[in-house]
């Protein structure tokens, strides 16, 4: 049920709740520095929750459309040559290719286009010693590594796939392993919680050790006695990593076998709620810091394992109605309007962003769509035979249909793989490409 | 910006026909070096002048012949192909014109060139242009010294021996340094005259043996950044000295530049690393640069892992000297303390301040403690200042079992200890009760210490007011007591109160978390 135009309607006052517009009803009266950040972040939501920003047109809901055509531009020019001032973007420059691939791909353009490019820069940034790196001439690096496959991943096709040296990437792999189950970054650099990694390592055979060793293990001791993960064990809590760490373990097994296993479940979800506040309906990183657009999918995102987790396999055939018997577990309305009301850059520039105010992004841009991706989907773990490296569970990401769907059908951006966060679909082609080429 | 053209134009003619200027009337004088050049020419080519403003058929005969003359001579080589005695005829009447064969060439508009700020150097008066030539006869001879003292230091290099004085070619120091005065001069005023931005590196006599690799960017290459040229060149020269792997200080050097443009840049921290372990760089001069560093960039992330590194290297020589590590421990303190108070939530500062607490052994430390509780009391909501708390207590090796989760009950740590934060989380939370810090603080503490959750039972109750007895009665002053009474009320097997705790936290207290507290109401059920 979607209204598209406000001015079917001119005179109906938006129907926005009370929940997003009103001070929460428990507030303690005591000022301290988070309680100024706090009340002003929630006052200028506030405002463009209500749905009465100047300029900006919203539906009968108060919920203002997707600048879909405005968002796709500015990602596209995150592709183009930046100006000089992104230097600080230099050692990070794959990270700006997964942000913006993927954004785009969220948002309904074909990446193939940037293929050949991609492949070309991908070849410049890799190093012989395995791994890419920031740039040309950079250290290879866990985290540039993982964006460049994923970017690869996400145009997709032979091309890409072939450019990474598997044999030279696994060595390289080996040795940032660290004995107690976590990986450094780089060599020479510091250890941190392991990112995901892809599974089709040749080196993974149950009873050896191997790159998986240890790793379950070291994200048990990540969870923190407030119920979140840490970056390392004795840290906060932080949603960041609470996703990664939920990734890495999904890639080890099943979740609903492997969660339950290594993770107090009730804590953890417990944590991931409070995540959300109101009158904001967006989510933070951390217990009382401020909401921030990139946690709709750090923390947004570990909803969907959660979720498939608690509800367990199922046959894919038996879902008529997925968005029946679904057990939400967080307020997907909420963190939609936040995305919407709150996340968008509204004027010529496009792009999404932390809060409002804020410049975007196209790190914000990717993770807040993601976020969006996640709150308009559904996602199941469905039992299915395993084939060569792939696991033998996948998942399908279906739509979410909500009978008060505030936002209108058009605005419904592509669905994610809730592991990899990559378009859905991708992951199974690049492992099928990698699976019948065993040796390397 | 004075009219340009001042002279032979022939379209003056048009335009002025009334201004018959005669060659002979006494130029004005010259504003700009255009307007001189142009009196230079027309004084020696009085006979020119005419004809551009008045016609060749305005000269006199002999003028005329003159003027044919000395074009034939000037711009041809046709004087040649003249029989010799035409040729004679024709320097016979050259000669009793008297006029000068070989003049400067006839000015062109375009032949000055455009300065920095665009502006024609034409058009410069003759004072300005008199200090343009002379900063460029300046680069000239700068340049000269420069090619000299490479030669002589490629002589050095080679230990060839002065012809005159049969002594070996040195450079010494003083040399370098005049080279590099030199060089910086000499950009300095290419940068004045047109504009070239310098390159430090290139000036540097220093640098002179390494070729710098440039960034090889693809055609096509995806969000390529333009780097600026300073940005540019520092990294051309970094990849060269890394390629072959060299420490030197100008390395040290280098890196600290690139770290000053692009702190986010890991591999140039890396290579740091290396430099300053090949050279033993003392740790506390590094230490002194580094919280410079650290408190321009204060949300980078890097620079922790630099120090935790110095740290490491720097250990083993201090373990067995409790006075130096005490010392260590409290500069460490001190600037932490200083960083925390500019960003209090910092999460790469506190993962650093973990670090250094496990490395030197700080979990009795006054200092430590009592910080973190300053914190805390300066802002009870700071939930890193919390949870730093939770590693302090739970974590120290001489009161917890080591390698403990989080979320278990570790039987060493001793009841007073679990009772003394039990009643300082208590005390913290009266202060502001929905503040969830303490709250998840609490019952962290409570997991640790074995202890059920109804043992604070009558602490959380003191928040909520006649819980379910109608809209106006009903108070509650911490969602966070009512969410932990559902877990104290289910534990004492009281289900239906704690379905009544969680059904009023999703109607009413924290509506956004609706879906959540259905779903533990759900749970309720199992």
């Amino acid at each position: 049920m979607a209204y598209s135009s406000p001015s079917q309607e001119p005179h109906h006052a938006p129907l926005v709740p009370d929940l997003f517009t009103a001070s929460p009803p428990v507030k303690d009266s005591l000022v301290t520095d988070t309680s100024i950040s706090q009340d002003a972040v929630a006052s200028s939501c506030r405002a463009f929750l209500a749905g009465a920003q100047e300029g900006i047109r919203v539906n009968r809901y108060g919920v203002p459309s997707l600048g879909r055509e405005r968002h796709i531009r500015f990602l596209e020019k995150n592709l183009e040559t930046l100006p000089a001032a992104f230097k600080a973007a230099d050692a990070s420059r794959p990270w700006i290719f997964y942000w913006c691939l993927n954004g785009l791909v969220l948002l309904g353009v074909d990446v193939s286009k940037y293929r050949d490019r991609l492949v070309a820069t991908a070849r410049s940034i890799q190093n012989e010693s395995g791994g890419f790196g920031g740039g040309f001439g950079q250290q290879s690096h866990l985290a540039t590594t993982y964006a460049m496959v994923l970017s690869l991943a996400i145009v997709g096709g032979e091309a890409a796939y072939r450019v990474v040296d598997r044999r030279a990437m696994w060595k390289w792999l080996c040795t940032l392993k660290e004995p107690d189950g976590g990986f450094r970054l780089t060599l020479g650099g510091e250890i941190d919680l392991p990112l995901d990694l892809p599974r089709d390592s040749p080196s993974h055979t149950p009873e050896q050790l191997d790159l998986f060793t240890g790793l379950a293990d070291y994200v048990r001791r990540c969870q923190t006695f407030e119920g979140g993960i840490s970056a390392r064990p004795g840290a906060e809590a932080h949603g960041a990593y609470a996703f990664c760490a939920l990734g890495c373990l999904a890639i080890l097994d099943a979740p609903h076998r492997i969660f339950p296993r290594y993770l107090d479940m009730a804590r953890l979800i417990s944590w991931l709620s409070s995540r959300q506040y109101a009158p904001e309906g967006g989510l933070s990183g951390r217990t009382n810091k401020l909401v921030d657009g990139c946690y709709s999918h750090w923390v947004g995102g570990c909803w969907p394992l959660i979720e498939a987790a608690i509800h367990g396999p199922t046959i894919a055939t038996s879902i008529e109605n997925p968005s029946s018997g679904v057990d939400d577990l967080y307020s997907r309305e909420g963190l939609i309007r936040y995305i919407l009301c709150c996340g968008q850059d509204q004027t010529k520039r496009g792009g999404m962003r932390d809060k409002p105010y804020q410049p975007s992004d196209a790190y914000h841009t990717c993770y807040v769509l993601n976020g969006l991706s996640s709150a308009q989907h559904v996602t199941r773990i469905l039992s299915a035979d395993g084939d060569g490296m792939l696991p033998p569970w996948t998942y399908e990401v279906l739509s979410h249909l909500d009978e008060a769907q505030v936002y209108n059908e058009e605005d419904r951006v592509s669905p994610t793989d809730p592991v990899y966060v990559i378009p859905e679909g991708k992951r199974k082609d690049i492992m099928s490409y990698f699976s019948s080429r065993p040796g390397f | 910006m004075p009219a340009k053209n001042k002279g032979g134009n022939s379209k003056a003619k048009e335009a002025e026909p009334k201004q018959q200027v005669s060659a002979e009337q006494p130029p004005k004088e010259a504003q700009t070096i255009r307007e001189f050049v142009w009196q230079q020419y027309w004084s020696a080519n009085p006979i020119h002048k005419i004809v551009e403003e008045q016609g060749l058929d305005s000269l006199s005969p002999a003028d005329k012949q003159t003027y044919l003359n000395l074009e034939l001579v000037r711009n041809t080589d046709k004087v040649k192909y003249l029989s010799k005695k035409s040729q004679r005829e024709l320097w016979k009447q050259l000669s009793e014109a008297n006029v000068p064969l070989r003049g400067a060439p006839r000015p062109r508009d375009d032949q000055w060139g455009r300065d920095k700020k665009g502006r024609d150097i034409g058009d410069y008066t003759l004072e300005e242009y008199a200090v343009y030539e002379q900063k460029k006869s300046r680069i000239s001879e700068l340049d000269l010294e420069s090619t000299f003292f490479k030669r002589n230091r490629d002589r050095a290099h080679w230990e060839t021996k002065n012809a005159t004085t049969g002594e070996v070619y040195i450079i010494t120091e003083d040399d370098v340094r005049a080279e590099r005065g030199r060089r910086q001069e000499m950009a300095a005023l290419r940068s004045e005259l047109y504009g070239v931005t310098s390159n430090p590196y290139v000036n540097d006599p220093e640098w002179d043996d390494v070729v710098p690799i440039p960034q090889e960017e693809p055609e096509g290459a995806i969000a390529a950044i333009s780097y600026a040229e300073d940005y540019a060149e520092a990294m051309g020269y970094l990849r060269a000295v890394m390629a072959v792997k060299e420490h030197t200080p100008r390395c040290l050097r280098l890196t600290e530049h690139i770290i000053d443009l692009n702190p986010a840049h890991y591999t140039v921290w890396l290579y740091r690393f290396d430099i300053m372990k090949a050279l033993n760089i003392p740790i506390a001069d590094e230490i002194e640069w580094l919280n410079e560093v650290s408190l321009e960039h204060l949300k980078n992330y890097q620079i922790w892992h630099h120090r935790q590194l110095l740290m490491d290297l720097h250990y083993p020589a201090l373990q067995s000297d409790e006075d130096a590590i005490a010392a260590l421990a409290a500069d460490e303190h001190g600037f932490l303390t200083e960083i925390l108070e500019k960003d209090t939530k910092n999460y790469h500062v506190w993962g650093y301040r973990q670090y250094l607490v496990r490395k030197l052994g700080l979990w009795d430390s006054a200092d430590e403690l009592r910080s973190v509780e300053l914190m805390i009391s300066k802002d009870v909501r700071n939930n890193s200042a919390w949870s730093h708390r939770f590693f302090l207590v739970f974590g120290n090796p001489k009161q917890s079992t080591p390698d403990s989760l989080s979320m278990e009950h570790d039987p060493k740590v001793p009841a007073d200890i679990i009772d003394r934060e039990v009643s300082y989380t208590q005390e913290k939370i009266s202060l502001a009760p929905q503040n969830q810090s303490p709250w998840n603080y609490l019952r962290g503490v409570l997991v640790k210490g074995g202890r059920p959750v109804g043992s604070v039972r009558e602490f959380a109750e003191s928040f909520i007011t006649s819980l379910g007895e109608g809209e106006d009665k009903e108070q509650v002053r911490s969602t966070h007591a009512l969410d932990l009474l559902a877990d104290i009320y289910k534990e004492a097997g009281e289900k239906e109160k704690a379905d009544l705790c969680l059904r009023r936290l999703g109607e009413r207290w924290d509506r956004i978390r609706e879906a959540y507290w259905e779903y533990r109401r759900r749970k309720l059920e199992e």
